[in-house]
C-alpha cells in the first residue's frame, strides 16, 4: 500500500528518480548511499493561494529519463508533462496536449528529444520535448492508455491499455500495425527487452495485466 | 378549259359559260338560267363549280334558288335533279354543322340539313343518294346506329353504292369493327377505283387500327400520291413516322406534320402533334399557341383532351402547377373512359401530389394503375403518397411491388430503400445495395447519396469496415486520401499552443503551399462528415479531427463539424478548447440548439451553474421548448441544484426536485419513449423513496437501451444498482456495479468502484471493500478520500475480526498487520493534512489513528495469546504427530508385511502361470505391474493419515476460543461505539467525495468532529454497560439503513446523471447527424 508511490520510478546509473505523487515533484535518490539528492518541484500554477484542487491536479504519476540522462520528464494528473534539466535541477517547461492523467512516459532510445506519453484520453502523443512541439498524436485505443514503451531500435512503440489490448505502433506510419488482445483485463505495463541480448532473447516484448498474467511476444 | 352550254329557249343557240370565268355575282347566272329555263343539272353543275372555287355564298344562292317552290312547280317532273339539288344543300348544311363549334348554330345547321333531306325524300322515297346523305347527317350528329340503318337501306338496294359503302365503313370504324370497315372500304375501291383519297385513308386507318402498319402506310402514301395536299394522309403518315421512334423517323414525321400544317392550319390532330413536338423541344410559347388553335377548331373529345393535355403539360413543365392542374382537369373531363387516354390522369396526379392534395392524387394514380397494374412509375408514386398519408406499410407494399416488377429499376429500389430507412434498416440496406448493383450493371455512376446511405446503414448496423469501404468509394479521389495516409502528421505543431490543436487550419494551408489542391466538392461534404464520424467511432479520433477540420477549412459554416470537434476535445477533457469550438459554432448560428445545449453541458462541467442554466434556457427557447435535450438538461440542472444544497434547505430541495420532475415529465409527454427522460423521472422517484417504481423504470430503460451503438446508458445500470443498494439487496447491487464497470468503463471508473466499495461496506464484506478501494486508489492515486476510506475499511475489518468468537492465530496476525496498515494510512493522511493535500480535518484523522493504535495494542495482546495458544497447539500437534508417526511406522511395517505376503502370493500365482504359459517375458512384465500397484497403495495411505491430523487440529481450535471469551466484552463496547462512529465518518467521506468545495467541507468536518468527540466520550463512559450497548446497536443499524437510503441518492447520483448529459449529447447529436444524411438525399422525384 505504501509502496505505491514508488511504483513509478526509474534508475539512471545510481540515481533513482521517483514520481513524487501528491508532493508534485520528482525525488532523486542516490542508490549507492540511499540519500535524497534532489527534489524537482513542478512550479505551482499562479493563483492567490494553493488550493487542494491544484495539488491533486499536479499529482505526479509518471517519470522518464532521457537516454542521455540530461533530462527528466514527469506526467501528472491534469495531463501536463513537465520537463526538467537534471544537471541544474531546474524546471524547464510544460508540454501540453493532454487533459487527462498521463500514466506513462518514455523517451525514444535513439533520439533524446523525442518523448512519448500515454494518457487516459486514449491517445499517445509524440513530443519534441526540447522544441515544445507536439509532433504527432496517435489514437486507436478505446480506453485509457496505461503504459508505453519504445522499442530499442526506436522505430516503434508498444502501448498497453485498459481496453485489454496491447498495441504496436509504427512510427513511420504513425499507425497501429498490430493489436494483441490476448489479455482479458486491463494491461498495466508493457516493456521491451533492453538491447544486448541475441538469439531468441533479442526482440522481446512483455506485457502485464490485471488478469494476473504476463505475456511475452517476439518482436522484430 | 371546261365550259357549260346553256341552251337558249326556242332556238338552236346556246350560251357558253366558261366555268373558270363565272361571274362574281351569282345573280347574273341565275338570271340566265331562269330566263332560259335551263335544265336543272346545269344549275347543279354551276353551283358545284362555285363550291369548288370556294365561292360558297354563290353556291348556296344558286342551290337555294334551284330548290325554291317555283322551280318545284316548274320542273315538277324532273325529280332526280331536284333531289340532287336538295341533297347537295343537305350535304352542305351537314358539313357546316359538322365543322361548326358553337352548339346552337350547329343544331340549326343540322336542322336545315334534315329539312332538305326530308324534302328530297318526299320527292322520292327510294332515292339512294338521299339516304346516303341522311346517313352522313346522322353520322355527323353522332347517331351511329341510325346512320348505319340509313346506309343499309341503300346497300340493300344496290350493294355497290359507293357513298353508302363509305358511310357504312365509317359506321363500322366508329363502332370499332375495323376489319368490317376495311372490307367495305375495299369494296368501294373495287367498285370505283378512281375514288378520292379519302377511301384510301379510310383503308389506311383501318389497317393502322388493325396493327398492319406497313399496309396502312402504303395506303396513306397512295392517297398522298393521288393528292399531294391531302392533309389527313400527311398527318397519318407523320404520326406513323413519329411512332416509329427513330430520330430520322421523327424528323420526317415532323416535316410531314409541318407540311400538313402549312396546307391546312386548322387540323387539330396536326396541331396537337406539333404542340407535342414543341413541348419536347421546349418551345412552350408555340405549344400554347398551337394547342389553343387546336382547341378552337375541334370539338372532338379525345382530340380536345389531347390538346388540353399538351397545354397542361406545358404549364406543368414550367412549374405553374395551378394552371396545369386546371388544364389536366379539363383534359380529363373530355375523356369518357380512363383507358382511352391515361396521360392526363397521371399528370393530374403528379400536379396534385405537388400541390399536396394527396387524396385526389391517389384516386388519379389508382385510375392509371387500373389500366396499367404493372406500371412502375405509378406504383412508386402511389407508394410515396401512402407514405405521405402515413400509411407506411401500404406505401412499402407498392414500392416493393414496383421493385419486384421492374427488378432492373434502380430508382424503385432507391425509393424503397429510402422509405425503409426509418423502419427496417436491414431491408433498406439490401434495397440500396440492389440499386447500386443495378446502376453499376447499367454502366451508370452510382450517385454519392446512395453510397452515403449504404455507408450510414452499415454504420448503424455496426459493420464499420463495410461502412468505411463504401464511404471511401463515395468520396473517390481527393485530398482526404493524402490526409488519411498519415503523411501530413509530419507537420508538427507547437505543444504550448497545442491546446488549439483541433482548431488548427495551418495544416491545410501548408498542404496548399506544398502544391496539393485542397478541394472538397459540396456534394461530398456529407460523406466526408460521415466518414469522420465513423473514424471517431473506430477510435481513430485524430484522423476524424483532420477530416472535420478539412470540412471547416472549406465550409466554415458546417456547424456539426465544430460540434463533433468539440465533442472530441470534451471526451479528452479539454474543456477550454471544447467551449471555444462550440462558441465558433454559435458564431455561425447563435440559435443552434444543439450547440447551445452542448455549451450548457460544458459550463456545467466547469462548475458554471448560473451560466449553464441560462444557456440551457436559450437552447430551449431557440426551439420553442421542442428540443427535448434542452428541457432534459434543465431537468438535470434542477436535480443537481436540489442536491447541491444538501441538508441546508429542504424546502429549496423539494422545489428543485419538483421542477426537475415536471421537466422530465414534459419531455416524456412529447416523446413517450425518451429513455433519458424516463431515467430522470426514475431518479426523482428514487429520490422521493419510491424505489419499486423507480426500479421498474430503470429496468425498462436498461432493456430498451441495450442493442444500439449510438445508445449507451451506463447511468441506468448505476441507478438500478443504487436502488438495489437502497433496498438492501447488496448482492444484486454489487453485480450491477460490476457489470456496469466492465461493460462500459473497461473497469476504469474510480467513482463506481467507490459505490461498489460502499456496498461491500454495508454488506460488511470488509476484505472485498478494501480490495475494491485499493483498485480505485490505483486508478485515482490523487484521490485521498479513497485512502481514508481504505483505512476505515481496514479498521473495520480488524475490529470485526477481534470481535469474532472464533478466530485463529493467523487471523489475528493478519488483523494486526491490517491495523498497522490502517495506522500508516491515517498517519500519512494526517501528515498530508498539514500540506493541505486533501481537506480532511486533522483532529478526525488523529482520532482514527489513536483508535487504531489502541486497537492495535489490544490486538497485540490477542496476538500474543493466540500465538501462545498456537505454540501450545503446535507442541501438542507435534506430540500427536510423533504418536501418529510411530503409529504410522507400525502400520507401515504391517503394510510391508502384508505386501510381502501378497507378493509371495503373487509369486505363487506367477509360478502357476508360468506353468501354464511360456516363462521369461511373462515374468518380467508381471514384476513391473506389481511394483506400480504397490506404489499407488502407499499414497492413499498417506492421505488418510493427513486427514487424521487435521481433524485433531480442529478439535483443539475449539478449546482455545472458550478461553478468550472472558476478555471479549470489554472490546465489544468500544467496537459498538465505533461502529456508530464509523457510520458518521463514512457519511462524511461520501460528502467529501462529491463536494470538494472547501467551505462546505470544513463546516462538515467541524460538525463531524464535534460528534465524534461526543461519541468517544460516550464510548468511554458506557464501558461495560451491556444494556446500553444493545440499545445503541439497533439504533445505529436503523440509522445506517436510513442513511444508506438517502445517501445513495443524495451523493452518488449526481455524477451518473452528469454522465448522462455527455451520453445524451453524443447520442443526440449522432442521431441527428445520421438521420439528416439519408434525408438530405431523399426527396421525391416527380418523373
Amino acid at each position: 500500500m505504501l509502496k505505491y508511490e514508488t511504483t513509478y520510478k526509474e534508475w539512471k546509473g545510481t540515481t533513482l528518480a521517483v514520481a513524487g505523487g501528491g508532493s508534485a515533484s520528482i525525488k532523486l535518490w542516490d542508490t549507492a548511499t540511499w540519500k535524497l539528492i534532489a527534489s524537482l518541484s513542478i512550479p505551482r500554477p499562479e493563483g492567490p493561494k494553493p488550493s487542494d484542487k491544484a495539488n491533486s491536479k499536479k499529482f505526479v504519476l509518471s517519470v522518464a529519463w532521457s537516454p542521455d540522462g540530461r533530462r527528466l520528464a514527469c506526467g501528472s494528473m491534469d495531463g501536463t508533462i513537465s520537463i526538467f534539466d537534471v544537471a541544474r535541477a531546474k524546471f524547464l517547461h510544460h508540454l501540453e496536449g493532454h487533459s487527462m492523467p498521463v500514466r506513462s512516459l518514455v523517451y525514444s532510445p535513439i533520439d533524446a528529444r523525442v518523448l512519448f506519453s500515454a494518457s487516459d484520453d486514449t491517445h499517445v502523443h509524440m513530443y519534441d520535448a526540447e522544441g515544445k512541439t507536439l509532433v504527432g498524436a496517435m489514437s486507436g485505443h478505446t480506453s485509457w492508455v496505461l503504459s508505453v514503451d519504445a522499442s530499442p531500435d526506436g522505430t516503434g512503440i508498444a502501448t498497453g491499455s485498459s481496453d485489454k489490448t496491447v498495441r504496436l505502433w509504427d512510427l513511420g506510419m504513425r499507425a497501429a500495425v498490430q493489436t494483441m488482445s490476448n489479455h482479458i483485463d486491463q494491461v498495466w505495463g508493457v516493456s521491451f527487452r533492453p538491447p544486448g541480448g541475441n538469439g531468441v532473447l533479442a526482440g522481446r516484448l512483455a506485457s502485464v495485466s490485471d488478469d494476473k498474467s504476463i505475456s511475452l511476444y517476439g518482436y522484430s | 378549259m371546261a365550259c357549260v352550254y346553256i341552251p337558249v329557249q326556242n332556238s338552236e343557240e346556246e350560251v357558253r359559260v366558261a366555268l373558270d370565268q363565272l361571274p362574281r355575282d351569282a345573280s347574273d347566272i341565275l338570271d340566265i338560267l331562269k330566263a332560259e329555263q335551263a335544265p336543272l343539272d346545269l344549275w347543279l353543275i354551276i353551283a358545284r363549280e362555285y363550291f369548288k372555287q370556294g365561292k360558297i355564298e354563290q353556291f348556296r344562292q344558286i342551290l337555294e334558288e334551284g330548290s325554291s317552290p317555283e322551280i318545284d312547280e316548274y320542273y315538277a317532273d324532273i325529280r332526280y335533279e331536284r333531289i340532287a339539288i336538295l341533297n347537295a344543300l343537305g350535304a352542305y348544311y351537314t358539313y357546316l354543322g359538322k365543322i361548326e363549334t358553337k352548339q346552337r348554330e350547329k343544331e340549326e345547321h343540322f336542322i336545315l340539313a334534315t329539312q332538305y333531306y326530308n324534302k328530297a325524300s318526299r320527292i322520292d322515297m327510294h332515292e339512294p343518294s338521299t339516304w346516303v346523305g341522311k346517313g352522313q347527317l346522322l353520322l355527323a350528329k353522332g347517331e351511329v346506329e341510325q346512320a348505319s340503318s340509313a346506309f343499309k337501306i341503300v346497300l340493300e338496294a344496290d350493294r355497290d353504292n359507293v357513298p353508302a359503302l363509305l358511310g357504312q365503313a365509317c359506321v363500322e370504324f366508329n363502332r370499332g369493327r375495323f376489319s368490317d370497315s376495311l372490307e367495305l372500304y375495299k369494296r368501294a375501291l373495287q367498285v370505283y377505283p378512281d375514288c378520292p383519297g379519302a377511301v384510301r385513308i379510310g383503308i389506311g386507318l383501318c389497317r393502322y387500327k388493325l396493327g398492319q402498319f406497313e399496309k396502312a402506310r402504303r395506303a396513306f402514301q397512295r392517297a398522298l400520291q393521288l393528292d399531294p395536299e391531302n392533309v389527313e394522309a400527311l398527318v397519318a403518315l407523320a404520326i406513323m413516322d413519329l411512332h416509329a421512334n427513330e430520330a430520322s423517323g421523327i424528323r420526317k414525321g415532323m416535316q410531314k406534320m409541318q407540311r400538313a400544317f402549312e396546307i391546312y392550319p386548322y387540323c387539330a390532330m396536326a396541331l396537337n402533334y406539333l404542340a407535342n413536338h414543341f413541348f419536347f423541344t421546349g418551345q412552350h410559347f408555340l405549344v400554347e399557341q398551337l394547342t389553343e388553335t387546336a382547341l378552337a377548331v375541334t370539338n372532338h373529345g379525345p382530340t380536345k383532351s389531347h390538346s388540353y393535355y399538351n397545354l397542361a403539360r406545358s404549364y406543368h413543365s414550367k412549374g405553374d402547377y395551378e394552371k396545369s392542374g386546371l388544364y389536366y382537369m379539363a383534359s380529363v373531363k373530355e375523356i369518357n373512359k380512363p383507358h382511352e387516354f391515361l396521360f392526363p390522369y397521371y399528370g393530374l396526379g403528379q400536379v396534385q401530389l405537388k400541390l399536396g392534395d394527396f387524396r385526389s392524387a391517389l384516386t388519379n394514380f389508382e385510375k392509371v394503375l387500373e389500366v396499367y397494374p404493372d406500371n412502375c412509375e405509378t406504383l412508386k408514386s402511389l407508394g410515396h403518397i401512402y407514405v405521405q398519408l402515413g400509411q407506411i406499410e401500404k406505401g412499402q407494399e407498392f414500392l416493393k411491388k414496383a421493385a419486384k416488377i421492374d427488378s432492373r429499376d434502380d430508382q424503385a429500389f432507391t425509393d424503397l430503400a429510402e422509405l425503409l430507412i426509418s423502419s427496417d434498416t436491414s431491408a433498406a440496406l439490401e434495397a440500396f445495395k440492389t440499386a447500386r448493383t443495378l446502376m453499376k450493371k447499367g454502366g451508370l455512376e452510382v450517385p454519392i447519396e446512395v453510397l452515403n446511405n449504404i455507408g450510414v446503414l452499415h454504420f448503424e448496423k455496426e459493420e464499420f469496415e463495410w461502412a468505411q469501404q463504401v464511404f471511401m468509394e463515395a468520396l473517390g479521389d481527393g485530398i482526404w486520401l493524402t490526409l488519411l495516409d498519415n503523411k501530413v502528421n509530419i507537420y508538427a505543431i507547437d505543444a504550448s499552443a497545442s491546446i488549439l490543436q483541433y482548431k488548427d487550419m495551418q495544416l491545410f494551408r501548408r498542404l496548399e503551399e506544398d502544391g496539393h489542391s485542397v478541394e472538397l466538392p459540396w456534394n461530398k461534404v456529407t460523406v466526408l462528415f460521415n466518414l469522420a464520424r465513423l473514424l471517431e467511432q473506430l477510435n481513430n479520433t485524430e484522423a476524424a479531427s483532420i477530416l472535420y477540420r478539412l470540412i471547416l477549412f472549406k465550409y466554415p459554416d458546417y456547424i456539426d463539424a465544430y460540434l463533433r470537434l468539440a465533442a472530441i476535445s470534451k471526451a479528452r477533457n479539454n474543456l477550454q478548447l471544447s467551449i471555444e469550438l462550440v462558441n465558433e459554432a454559435l458564431k455561425v448560428n447563435g440559435k443552434y440548439s444543439n450547440a447551445l445545449s452542448m455549451l450548457g453541458d460544458l459550463e456545467l462541467k466547469n462548475d458554471d451553474w448560473v451560466k449553464a442554466k441560462e444557456t440551457f434556457r436559450a437552447a430551449s427557447d431557440a426551439t420553442d421548448g421542442k428540443d427535448s435535450y434542452a428541457t432534459l438538461s434543465l431537468g438535470n440542472w434542477n436535480y443537481y441544484a436540489a442536491l447541491r444544497n444538501e441538508k441546508r434547505a429542504p424546502k429549496l430541495e423539494a422545489t428543485h426536485l419538483e421542477k426537475a420532475k415536471e421537466l422530465y415529465t414534459r419531455v416524456l409527454i412529447q416523446h413517450t419513449s425518451n429513455l433519458y427522460a424516463a431515467n430522470g423521472a426514475g431518479v426523482v422517484l428514487a429520490e422521493k423513496g419510491h424505489f419499486d417504481v423507480s426500479k421498474d423504470i430503470f429496468t425498462q430503460v436498461q432493456e430498451a437501451a441495450s442493442g444500439s451503438v449510438f445508445l449507451q446508458m451506463p447511468d441506468v445500470w448505476i441507478n438500478l444498482a443504487h436502488v438495489y443498494f437502497a433496498q438492501g439487496n447488496f448482492a444484486l447491487a454489487v453485480k450491477m456495479y460490476q457489470n456496469c464497470l466492465r461493460k462500459f468503463h473497461y473497469n476504469t471508473d474510480a467513482q463506481i468502484l467507490l459505490y461498489l466499495a460502499r456496498t461491500h461496506y454495508e454488506a460488511e464484506q470488509w476484505q472485498d471493500c478494501k480490495k475494491t478501494l485499493l483498485r480505485a486508489i490505483h486508478l485515482a492515486p490523487s484521490n485521498y478520500t479513497l485512502r481514508f476510506d481504505a483505512g476505515v475499511a481496514m479498521q473495520k475489518f480488524s475490529a470485526s475480526t477481534l470481535q469474532k468468537t472464533k478466530r485463529t492465530a493467523d487471523e489475528v496476525r493478519s488483523t494486526v498487520a491490517e491495523l498497522e496498515n490502517a495506522v500508516r494510512v491515517f498517519s500519512q493522511l494526517s501528515a498530508g493534512s498539514n500540506l493541505h493535500l486533501h481537506g480532511f480535518d486533522e483532529k478526525k484523522i488523529n482520532t482514527h489513528v489513536e483508535y487504531c493504535k489502541h486497537l492495535l495494542e489490544a490486538a497485540k495482546v490477542h496476538r500474543e495469546a493466540a500465538e501462545r495458544e498456537e505454540q501450545q497447539n503446535r507442541q501438542r500437534q507435534e506430540a500427536a504427530r510423533q504418536v501418529a508417526l510411530a503409529e504410522e511406522a507400525r502400520r507401515k511395517a504391517e503394510e510391508q508385511k502384508k505386501y510381502l505376503l501378497e507378493k509371495r502370493k503373487q509369486e505363487d500365482e506367477q509360478k502357476r502361470v508360468r506353468q501354464l504359459e511360456e516363462h521369461f517375458e511373462r515374468v518380467k512384465e508381471q514384476w513391473k505391474s506389481s511394483t506400480s500397484a504397490s506404489k499407488r497403495r502407499e499414497r492413499t495411505e498417506n492421505d488418510e493419515e493427513e486427514g487424521g491430523h487435521s481433524e485433531k487440529r480442529r478439535k483443539k481450535g475449539g478449546k482455545r476460543r472458550r478461553k478468550d471469551k472472558s476478555s471479549r466484552s470489554r472490546y465489544d463496547s468500544h467496537e459498538e461505539a465505533d461502529m456508530m462512529d464509523d457510520q458518521e465518518e463514512q457519511e462524511d467521506e461520501d460528502a467529501n467525495m462529491n463536494y470538494r468545495e472547501t467551505t462546505h467541507q470544513m463546516d462538515d468536518q467541524d460538525d463531524a468532529a464535534g460528534e465524534n468527540a461526543q461519541d468517544l466520550l460516550a464510548a468511554a463512559g458506557l464501558e461495560d454497560s451491556d444494556a446500553e450497548d444493545e440499545m445503541a446497536a439497533p439504533s445505529s443499524a436503523a440509522a445506517r439503513r436510513r442513511r444508506a437510503l438517502s445517501e445513495s441518492d443524495d451523493d452518488e447520483q449526481p455524477n451518473p446523471m452528469r454522465d448522462n448529459i455527455d451520453e445524451l449529447h453524443d447520442s443526440d447529436g449522432e442521431v441527428r447527424d445520421d438521420n439528416d444524411k439519408p434525408n438530405e438525399d431523399a426527396g421525391f422525384d416527380d418523373d
